[in-house]
């Protein structure tokens, strides 16, 4: 496996924020969550849940609902703000004031002309969605409390809104209230019930779900009460219904979700009743948002982990879309490693931290832990400036400079070491609203991705910086390479990649190696394109002595590709031939950084949450009979006859919920780790409740 | 020793009254003589055991002369202080009401736009005062704070989540503090500081 120093990394006290809202787009098959800090995040549902984009949050938006017109997502806040996301430039597009107090909810209708907004005062608002923006229409019926849940009704004819104890249903033409209306107010220990969501559905039924923890289905036509399902103890707070309108599911407080299905009551007749049918507890506290797809229920909450729950009438069995996925961290790395220096950047959403790692002297066998001879030190603890949060950040390999941006500022420089006692270098205008950074392998330059996929250079120096190109890439999926090099400097040049999704957005990575020269060509010209590929990449890296490009996908898949031949290298054709291993194919989580051993040419390093693993390209590729983590097995056989039973894939799981797996100059490798424990530990308060014998 | 001298004596009720002589006043009426008294009898505090000094007239009259110049400067102080608080309260009222006006710049502003509004106007969107909104946002935000974590929403802590979890689960396990040696780390911290204070107060030789 390649011995290694090990910098064991905990202090890295990355907490998510809860999930407060979800919308799911069947037709793109994309989910947008909200985050309780205003981030959006987008999950690509069909490339193995992966999460393409995220979209920085802000201080001040809270946002409560979310909601998707097409391939336009729209949030609402308790700010009392409707929000436009600019999905390519991953940045809220624009946002227009409500005007009645904090928005608790959006629903938008099939057709996608209108957007219907419930405000604390009372009203629902509609909005005209227009080709580039939202205009207000009208008010509906003032009422006298807040409106927490709305829903349309299919045919756009009539809206149904919960409020504080009752639930009301307008007509949208006119925006009047129909005559029927239910009132229920029906109030355990003086408290008034909240109607947390509701459902309107085709036949004029109204579901609704409560803070009294009962699920309760209404006749939309004569405002009567058909059938109460008390669920919970707690509040029901999301349900969701399937597009086919033939199931239900509820979340509760207690971190359940509750299934409801419309079946007839005896088989083979037409009487079809709203019946409970399952109940899952995949979270450890509340659900807050909740998504029906065509197969599986989305879910997520206060334990700030997205779980996939496949309905297994719905998929086939023992396939991977059959299995349970929880997604927990981001499918992007917040650390970043100064090699060079033994330096670690870490990313909050309010702040960064600087730490240098701790060193010791000791000398041990395999699996021993080394005595610390001096402790990681905290070097910088920098807030960021205004409301808008940490988009992204980047330390350059020697630790003299840290740049980091938000999504209104322009970039932000800092220079680590004191030694340099310089000014701050001036920056272009050029740079602002980047949303990834990275600094090329010898410090010098930077780049950063900015609006409509392009990429800014910037050159670093003493005293200022200079702005050096833009390149823009042309659309597809595709990762383009491109040679950097003044024909000046002859012995190395600087490569760059990166990635366009679908001519759309720029992809989070961005990557430098510095490599032989074998092709004189003039600086800035498009090397090569690497073959588009149906999965997004979710890692990227290029080896800095074989300059091959490995790349690693969201199914799994990884390629390597020699950029000095310009085709695929004999390893991963190999590779593909015989196919990858099925435990590998089944991972849930994506590998989410790739680095190289610099004492080994033959080594990978790659890392997902959950283990760590080094490719040997030297050794044979696993079959399908042969037992993928054979790390322990292997310890058992005798030295001699190891090497017989060993294959490519090294797998260590030692270090648990991995953030980042980096290697640092002298034989080191940094794990950062974040046991979901300690995140859990910290969480808002549980419901109790009462276990038999305890 | 002197004879015991029944004399009533009148206690001021400023706090730095013994203790146990707090009952005393319970009951009384607070009348404006007494607030006048209140001065003087500062003078004549005393424990009740001393025996009651010698007082020339002369001294007396002096005495009594000074405090009641002071009760009237006191009674003139508080009438100004009066004053001083409705002038204060009155430009109060007056900022408050300048604030509902619009500025002045929105005022002109309005202004010139309404002279060439025919042809090229334009519509201003007012921002929401940023105090209002963001306290409407803080009341909707404890609303929900208080349905889901107010009182009666019988909630518990991680702690007991977990080590219920170890406890039940199919591995038995300590609870979740025992198990995890850094969980808590700053109460537990705390918790020992106060420990040693606690030592160091009974005077425990430590051992």
């Amino acid at each position: 496996m390649g011995e290694f120093k090990v910098h064991r990394v905990r202090f890295f006290e990355y907490m998510p924020s809860p999930i407060r809202a979800m919308a799911f787009n069947s037709r793109t098959d994309r989910l947008a969550v909200a985050r309780g800090d205003g981030a959006v995040e987008i999950f690509n549902f069909a490339d193995n849940y992966f999460q393409e984009k995220v979209i920085p949050g802000q201080d001040s938006r809270a946002v409560e609902a979310l909601c998707w017109v097409g391939q336009r997502l729209f949030s609402a806040g308790l700010n009392g703000e409707i929000t436009e996301y600019d999905l390519e430039n991953l940045r809220p597009k624009y946002t227009v004031m409500a005007y009645g107090g904090p928005a608790w909810t959006l629903s938008s209708n099939n057709e996608g002309t209108m957007l219907a907004v419930g405000c604390e005062d009372g009203t629902v608002k509609m909005f005209e969605i227009l080709e580039e923006r939202i205009q207000f229409q009208r008010n509906h019926d003032r009422q006298k409390g807040r409106i927490i849940s709305l829903s349309w009704h299919p045919s756009g004819t009539h809206i149904a809104a919960g409020m504080m104890g009752m639930i009301r249903i307008f007509e949208t033409e006119t925006g009047k209230q129909t005559g029927l209306t239910h009132d229920w107010i029906w109030s355990p220990a003086n408290k008034e019930v909240v109607v947390w969501s509701v459902a309107f559905l085709s036949d004029h039924t109204v579901i609704s779900g409560d803070s009294a923890g009962k699920v309760q289905v209404w006749d939309g036509f004569t405002g009567t009460l058909i059938k109460t399902h008390l669920i919970t103890k707690w509040d029901v707070l999301a349900l969701s219904v399937s597009q086919d309108q033939s199931s239900l599911v509820a979340g509760t407080s207690e971190g359940t979700v509750t299934q409801f299905q419309f079946l007839p009551l005896i088989v083979g007749q037409q009487d079809k009743e709203w019946v409970r049918t399952r109940t899952f507890k995949n979270h450890s506290h509340d659900v807050r948002a909740l998504a029906h797809t065509e197969t599986a229920v989305v879910s997520g909450g206060m334990d700030t982990q997205l779980v996939v729950q496949p309905l297994l009438d719905r998929v086939e069995k023992n396939t991977q879309e059959s299995a349970l996925r929880k997604i927990a961290f981001p499918h992007r790395s917040l650390v970043c490693c100064a090699k060079k220096s033994g330096l670690l950047l870490f990313q909050f959403p309010e702040h960064l931290e600087l730490w240098r790692l701790g060193e010791s002297d000791g000398h041990g066998k395999p699996g021993d832990s080394l005595p610390v001879r001096k402790k990681p030190e905290k070097l910088i603890h920098l807030k960021r400036k205004g409301e808008d949060h940490i988009c992204c950040s980047a330390l350059s390999p020697c630790g003299g400079w840290l740049a980091y941006t938000t999504v209104s500022s322009n970039l932000k420089f800092l220079l680590p070491s004191p030694s340099s006692s310089l000014q701050l270098p001036k920056l272009p205008k050029e740079l602002c609203s980047a949303h990834q950074l990275c600094f090329s392998s010898d410090s010098s330059k930077l780049f950063a991705s900015s609006k409509h996929s392009s990429v800014i250079v910037v050159a670093l120096g003493q005293s200022e910086c200079k702005y050096l190109h833009t390149l823009k890439p042309k659309s597809g999926c595709e990762i383009h390479i491109y040679n950097l090099n003044k024909l000046k400097v002859c012995l190395n040049s600087v490569f760059f990649i990166f990635v366009t999704l679908f001519g759309l957005s720029l992809l989070y990575l961005c990557h430098v190696g510095v490599m032989q020269q074998f092709d004189c060509d003039p600086c800035l010209q498009l090397h090569c394109t690497v073959p588009v590929y149906s999965s997004c990449p979710t890692a990227i890296a290029i080896h800095p002595v074989t300059s091959n490009l490995v790349t690693v996908h969201a199914n799994q898949q990884i390629f390597e590709y020699s950029l000095a031949q310009k085709e695929y290298t004999e390893w991963s054709r190999k590779l593909q031939k015989q196919g990858l291993h099925n435990l590998w194919l089944e991972r849930d989580t994506p590998i989410t950084h790739i680095s190289f051993n610099p004492n080994n040419q033959a080594h990978i390093i790659l890392h997902d949450m959950f283990m760590l693993c080094i490719i040997d390209q030297s050794l044979p590729l696993p079959d399908r009979k042969t037992l993928l983590y054979n790390q322990m097995t292997l310890r058992s056989v005798p030295e001699s006859e190891r090497l017989r039973h060993s294959h490519a894939f090294k797998i260590c799981k030692n270090f648990q919920h991995l953030l980042c797996v980096s290697t640092l100059e002298d034989q080191a490798l940094v794990v950062v780790e974040r046991p979901l424990l300690d995140i859990m530990s910290q969480l808002p308060a549980p419901v109790r409740q009462k276990k038999f014998a305890t | 020793t002197a004879a015991r001298l029944f004399l009533p004596v009148l206690w001021s009720y400023s706090t730095h009254l013994p203790s146990h002589c707090g009952g005393a006043r319970h009951g009384v009426a607070k009348t404006d003589t007494e607030k006048q008294t209140e001065d003087t009898t500062m003078v004549f505090e005393s424990s009740d055991d001393e025996a009651p000094e010698e007082v020339t007239f002369d001294a007396s009259r002096t005495e009594a002369l000074r405090s009641m110049k002071q009760a009237l400067d006191t009674a003139r102080r508080e009438k100004e202080l009066l004053k001083e608080k409705r002038r204060k309260r009155q430009e109060l009222f007056q900022e408050q009401k300048k604030i509902k006006l619009l500025s002045d710049d929105v005022l002109e502003e309005m202004d010139s736009a309404s002279s060439n509004l025919k042809g090229n106007y334009r519509v201003a969107t007012v921002k929401v005062v940023g105090a209002l909104a963001s306290s409407q946002q803080q009341a909707a935000e404890d609303f929900i704070q208080s349905r889901l974590y107010g009182a009666g929403s019988c909630r518990t802590t991680n702690n007991e989540l977990l080590s219920l979890q170890n406890k039940t689960g199919r591995n038995k396990g300590a609870a979740v503090q025992f198990v995890k040696k850094d969980w808590a780390c700053k109460q537990k911290a705390k918790a020992e500081k106060l420990k040693k204070r606690w030592i160091h107060k009974q005077h425990i030789p430590s051992c």
